[in-house]
């Protein structure tokens, strides 16, 4: 019994060790962003003590509005690539699921092969694209190319996923009650399948503000930037100021951090149901 | 059935417009991308020629490119065989009862939820020549002279590979974490009863059952690194010497920077072919695995 207990005391304290040394990283950089840059080079490791709000004071005053308008930016592109892509995603699901098996498997063959393009591939025909319908440069030019180019995609296999995991009948119950098919979508397969439609909002949400590539190429350099290709375009000038920048990357970060720490358990239920499918 | 097919054509225009989109977004630039690999397109220009498959033989004597393929390989080898044996070693250690380990597993996929932007950031400012690690060594008295961690070519492509395997280790734990959570604790239980030590309860019982989870992370880390990016951007900018490009970075390069539209999209065409033959070729040989099971 007593080696019992001393094995598991052995485990935790490994598990431990392996947590810290793995998150050491993460640790650095929200520490370092309550540092000043004395601080951060005197002890990267120690705690921020005392700690200062200046990093984050500053990276709000800064002349171009740099965070305030690339928060602002992220969350309306991001917004809007949602409120698209979930009514799309499951009305172009449930159309799919119903088709008889032949089509079904084509259609789903093609929007799985989707998944697996790597987006530099066709960013080049996609901006030309752009150009010849005026919307390069422009924040619905961006929206459509997320919607559009992938995410629509991901969003057909977890939704075409789930549907077969769903009882028909009450679909079927529905129809005999009269209900016409958007009425049906909308009050009886949309409740049903909130799970995927969490999945999805979880994964392409992230996706979206996390997003470099895009972005960068088809906003451009110069106006209104997502926080995450505005904070690389300012830093690759100010690099040595690391107080500052831990403070820019720490109010970066807390929205897709804090959106996976509340949503923690819907999280890891859409990575292995949207995972296994995709 | 009547009325089945009535429904199917009432949803119909909201499927057309999800259709279009994507073969606008997705199936469209590929096709463009094939050909205009076949052209010596070019903004430059005033004309453009079709060249046949010129761009394509162009690559055999890309010095460049073939570096880019070298250095994409190693970081694909190393960070999916690394994420794959720390991930499932770190979920096997987390994978045990109690709110400890749920706040240990919840921290360990935190890298997973930063953008590449800032991981990549967060790993310069450690490995910079006058940043973190170097000055907390030195700090420490265990060297006098920094170390170019991102400064060789050799120990730049090292570090992008522990970035990267560290971002998929995130990934791959969690993945077998939730895969171990899928055994079943009473065939464990019968292999201690059987006198089964911990190495035979791992191979025979645990390693089998945990298949679909090697699949999806073993797939998704060669399909992530293949088009690795935004960490390169950040981290290195394909530096020193063009030694740390991928061929996702040089593509980019080629077509944005280089503005060689037609000989860009055969780089992106190659590289289109080779993910998809990786991801078949790794999910029919896993799933065979898994079917033999």
């Amino acid at each position: 019994m007593k080696r019992r207990t001393r094995q598991r005391g052995l485990r935790l304290a490994g598990a431990l060790a392996a947590t810290v040394a793995f998150c050491i990283p993460i640790y650095i950089a929200f520490v370092n962003a309550f540092k000043t840059t004395y601080q951060i080079f005197y002890n990267p490791l120690a705690l921020p003590w005392p700690p200062t709000l200046d990093n984050i004071v500053t990276a709000f005053q800064r002349s171009d509005h740099l965070v305030q308008g690339g928060l602002t930016n992220s969350v309306i592109v991001t917004g809007a690539t949602l409120i698209l892509v979930i009514p799309l995603g499951s009305l172009t699901s449930l159309w799919v699921f119903r088709l008889p098996p032949k089509p079904k498997s084509i259609l789903l063959g093609f929007f799985a092969f989707g998944l697996m393009v790597p987006p530099q591939v066709g960013l080049q025909p996609t901006i030309r694209l752009l150009q010849a319908l005026g919307l390069h440069l422009t924040y619905p030019g961006l929206i459509l190319v997320n919607v559009g180019g992938g995410y629509l995609a991901f969003a057909v296999f977890v939704y075409v996923g789930f549907l077969r995991t769903v009882s028909q009948d009450v679909i079927e119950a529905a129809r005999v009650d009269g209900a016409g098919e958007w009425r049906i979508w909308w009050s009886v397969v949309m409740p049903l399948i909130r799970p995927a439609t969490v999945t999805v909002g979880i994964f392409v949400g992230l996706w979206t503000w996390n997003d470099f590539l895009s972005p960068l190429l088809i906003l451009g350099p110069l106006k209104g930037q997502t926080i995450t290709v505005g904070m690389y375009l300012s830093m690759s000038t100010y690099s040595t100021d690391y107080g500052q920048m831990f403070g820019i990357m720490l109010l970066a970060a807390v929205i897709p951090v804090a959106g996976y720490l509340i949503s923690q358990r819907e999280f890891i239920y859409g990575l292995m149901s949207g995972a296994s499918k995709g | 059935m009547k009325t089945f097919k009535a429904a199917r054509w009432a949803l119909f225009p909201a499927a057309a417009v999800g259709l279009a989109l994507y073969s606008l977004w997705v199936i469209y630039p590929i096709i463009a991308s094939a050909v205009t690999s076949l052209t010596n397109a070019s903004p430059l220009k005033t004309s453009t020629d079709f060249v046949g498959l010129a761009n394509y033989a162009q690559m055999q004597t890309d010095a460049r490119l073939h570096r880019s393929f070298t250095f994409t390989l190693i970081v694909v080898i190393v960070s999916t065989i690394g994420s794959n044996v720390i991930g499932l070693a770190f979920a096997l250690l987390l994978n045990g009862p109690g709110r400890s380990y749920k706040v240990m597993r919840m921290l360990a996929f935190i890298p997973q939820v930063l953008s590449g932007v800032v991981v990549a950031f967060i790993w310069r400012s450690i490995l910079n020549q006058g940043g973190l690690l170097n000055t907390w060594l030195i700090n420490l008295g265990v060297m006098d002279q920094a170390i170019p961690w991102i400064g060789t070519p050799n120990l730049a492509t090292f570090s992008v590979c522990v970035v990267v395997t560290w971002v998929n280790t995130a990934f791959a734990t969690v993945v077998y974490t939730a895969s171990l959570q899928s055994v079943p604790e009473e065939l464990v239980d019968a292999a201690i009863v059987d006198g089964a030590g911990w190495l035979s309860r791992f191979w025979n019982v645990t390693w089998p059952l945990i298949a679909p989870g090697t699949t999806i992370s073993i797939t998704l880390s060669l399909i992530t690194s293949l088009k690795l990016y935004d960490v390169l951007a950040v981290l290195t900018g394909g530096g020193p010497a063009n030694q740390t490009n991928s061929v996702a970075y040089y593509l980019i390069q080629v077509a944005f920077t280089g503005n060689r539209f037609g000989y860009g999209s055969a780089i992106g065409i190659l590289l289109l072919a080779i993910t998809a033959v990786t991801s078949f070729v790794s999910t029919g040989l896993l799933r065979r695995r898994e079917a033999k099971l």
